[in-house]
């Protein structure tokens, strides 16, 4: 009998319209209005790489230690070094980071023994051409700078 | 494990190409810089112990010196047959000891040795509880029976199996490839078949350069 | 085979997939139609293989654990916790109580988040548009915890051979216990739209019944197996990491048609908020594992699986003492499940195809690896 009423008077329908219903108020909204409205990323957002430098020298933190290219499941890190003659120490001349590789599994930026390595927030990694894609040092230590819209 | 380093088994495959073998004949084809440089020596067989108990009792008085060994290995059973047997003992595992789910059926390739695949299938008894690993040892060529008789899931595994290491299920009622497309050339899960080497092959046929990797 | 309700008409073969919406990826179902009903199919796959376990076989046990995350995108969380589990076997080693007790947590919800991305397509399929939104913010709620985690939200690798490589943020257990408080109304408010609905129900009752004995046959597990009555749980029936701790309830079916894959599913979900929230009250303080640096396994193998949210993903691992494994082969529960369509959809009509390819809940990531 009850079966009967809820399917003369439609119940299982109004029931599911009241669901959707609830859900139009405005205080619900959750799309966000990209690029407009920037995105919250996480602290420990894990984008692009970025070679950290000394603030107080300007000088590179990076030991040339060749761990992170080790680390890495796609070898797609190269790094250059010399001796410096004088100081008997290897010094960084050369560092390639290939993010059109990269799955950012954050191998490299736990091997690397003096946080040099990192990566960061930025998420806006794209490119017009395969080339923009690999990255040499000076990108990777100024960090990408994507295209501003006004909105 | 049994460990039979034969020398003629890098031989037994003429038509591979012969230049790759100081790279994949140990066990690792280049792995580039990622560090892993295998030892020298020939590593230690599997440390396993014996396993004893009702099951091992049962196969063994059924099938006598058709069972190779009954061990475990890190608290997981196993058990080495001979080729022929491995459908009996399924079928017996099934009907009679509960062993009614084939999880996976799946190869190991070992290019030195005469009987170059371990081909194991993973049994499990819901009844029991209990897991079982089924080993046997084939030759590059041969022919093992199907399995799809006793258990009908195998029919896919089969296929896969056939399809990464070239082992025809005989009696098998479709082995095509499953992954691979119908045209690939050679069978990617056998150690001679190096990444690079393939990954090189396709830069040069379709993008006309060197690979560089 | 003359049929009161079906016209006579020649065989017609009709190419589903592979860019059809419904088959959730890149699946290719041949079908072969008698009018509409299915008198046969075959899935053509592997549009998306990968060769996963050849890399594996190129790369050090740690660089493979990134990998593993791309098989079932969707629960990638679970494929990792596999892995680490597997490799953990191998070394003989197990992960600290902190550790343990995380990984759970996180696992959970990411079978919560699968459980939701299926839901969400499944009912899009079936011509219900509502719950995809609804089932996505949801989501999203679960991939912010993950995000917030490890920093990154879909192909995580969250977790490390040996414990976990992220101490747990400030305020991670307050947003877990946000979520589970959010989220229990939600699971009703789906079922409003949908457990009662009687385009739902008339579409889902009794259409791709596979019985437990047929299940077993397969190899088919995961909720398709609870469904069919047969009350197995990897969580239970063989606990790792910890499960045995904790209290929850296997939910089960009776008939095996896809309705009820859809109920066990639901409760699935509660579930899962029961157990992470039992978890997230017990954290242990303690060391969170520390990743070997060079992890050399003796030469042996292992067979490892855990309760995946499609079923049972194993992970079997040969080493031969070196730093690479020397085999890894993965046991995809999608795989294994996909074979069993044939026999679902065989007499059944068109469109019972696609509610059927939805309850598999199939990944095609997994299916090719």
């Amino acid at each position: 009998m009850g079966k009967f009423f809820r399917t003369i008077f439609l119940v299982d329908l109004f029931q599911g319209l009241w669901v959707t219903f609830r859900n139009q108020n405005p205080k619900y909204i959750y799309t966000e209005q990209y690029p407009a409205e920037r995105p919250e990323v996480a602290e420990r957002y894990r984008g692009a790489p970025r070679l950290n430098i000394n603030p107080d020298n300007g000088e590179t933190l990076c030991i040339a230690c060749n761990l992170c290219a080790l680390a890495c499941p796609e070898t797609l890190i190269v790094v250059g070094s010399e001796r410096n003659e004088q100081t008997r120490r290897k010094e960084l001349t050369t560092f390639t980071y290939d993010l059109s590789r990269c799955m950012f599994c954050g191998l490299c930026e736990d091997a690397c023994p003096v946080d040099a390595l990192e990566l960061t927030q930025d998420f806006e990694l794209a490119s017009y051409t395969r080339d923009g894609a690999i990255w040499d040092r000076q990108m990777l230590e100024e960090g990408p700078k994507p295209t501003q819209y006004k909105c | 494990m049994a460990d039979e380093p034969k020398p003629e088994g890098g031989a037994a495959e003429p038509g591979k190409p012969a230049a790759e073998t100081p790279k994949a004949a140990p066990p690792k084809p280049a792995a580039a810089a990622a560090g892993g440089h295998t030892p020298p020596k020939p590593p230690a067989p599997m440390a396993s112990t014996p396993w004893e108990g009702e099951i091992p009792g049962q196969l063994k008085e059924r099938f006598g010196d058709q069972i190779r060994e009954c061990a475990a290995y890190l608290g997981q059973n196993f058990l080495a047959a001979k080729p022929d047997a491995v459908i009996p003992i399924l079928e017996f595992l099934k009907l009679e000891a509960d062993f009614d789910y084939l999880v996976d059926i799946t190869a190991v390739d070992y290019p030195k040795r005469a009987e170059r695949f371990d081909l194991i299938y993973i049994l499990y008894s819901f009844a029991r509880n209990e897991r079982l690993r089924l080993k046997t040892m084939i030759a590059d060529g041969a022919q093992p029976p199907t399995a799809v008789n006793v258990h009908v899931g195998a029919n896919w595994l089969e296929r896969e199996v056939f399809d990464m290491f070239g082992i025809q299920f005989a009696g098998h009622p479709d082995m095509r490839r499953i992954l691979m497309p119908e045209e690939w050339e050679g069978f990617p899960l056998r150690k001679e078949m190096s990444i690079i080497q393939q990954d090189d092959r396709w830069v040069k046929e379709n993008l006309g350069i060197e690979s560089g990797q | 085979m003359p049929d009161a309700t079906f016209l006579d008409t020649t065989e017609l073969v009709l190419n589903m997939g592979p860019q059809h919406p419904s088959t959730h990826g890149v699946l290719r179902v041949i079908l072969k139609l008698d009018g509409e009903k299915v008198m046969g199919t075959e899935c053509v796959i592997g549009y998306l293989h990968r060769g996963v376990e050849k890399i594996g076989e190129n790369r050090t046990y740690q660089q493979f654990a990134p990998y593993v995350d791309r098989m079932d995108y969707v629960a990638a969380v679970s494929n990792g916790l596999g892995y680490c589990l597997a490799v953990e076997k191998l070394l003989n080693i197990e992960a600290p109580a902190r550790a343990q007790v995380t990984r759970i947590i996180l696992t959970e919800l990411n079978r919560i988040a699968s459980h939701l991305l299926w839901l969400g397509t499944h009912a899009l399929d079936i011509g219900a548009i509502t719950p995809v939104f609804y089932c996505f913010r949801e989501r999203e709620e679960v991939l912010k915890i993950f995000e917030n985690y490890c920093g990154a939200r879909l192909t995580t690798h969250a977790f490390r051979i040996g414990g976990l490589q992220y101490e747990l943020y400030d305020g991670f257990e307050e947003q877990v216990k946000a979520f589970c408080d959010m989220f229990l109304p939600k699971v009703d408010e789906y079922e409003e739209l949908l457990t009662n609905n009687r385009i739902w129900v008339a579409r889902l009752k009794g259409v791709g019944i596979l019985s437990g004995d047929e299940c077993k046959e397969f190899g088919v597990t995961g909720p398709v197996l609870r469904a069919a009555g047969v009350k197995w749980d990897l969580r239970r029936a063989q606990p790792y990491s910890g499960y045995e701790q904790y209290d929850f309830e296997i939910p089960t079916g009776e008939n095996g048609d896809t309705y009820d894959r859809y109920m066990v599913r639901m409760q699935e979900m509660r579930q899962s908020v029961r157990i992470i929230r039992q978890a997230v009250d017990k954290i242990p303080t303690g060391p969170i594992g520390k990743t070997p640096k060079v992890i050399k396994p003796a030469t042996g193998e292992v067979y490892v699986s855990i309760e995946a949210p499609k079923g049972e993903l194993g992970y079997f691992v040969v080493s031969d003492n070196s730093t690479q494994p020397y085999r890894v082969r993965v046991r995809p529960p999608s795989f294994v499940n996909l074979q069993a369509l044939d026999r679902m959809v065989r007499g059944g009509l068109v469109a019972d195809v696609v509610a059927i390819i939805g309850t598999l809940d199939i990944v095609l990531g997994e299916v090719d690896r």
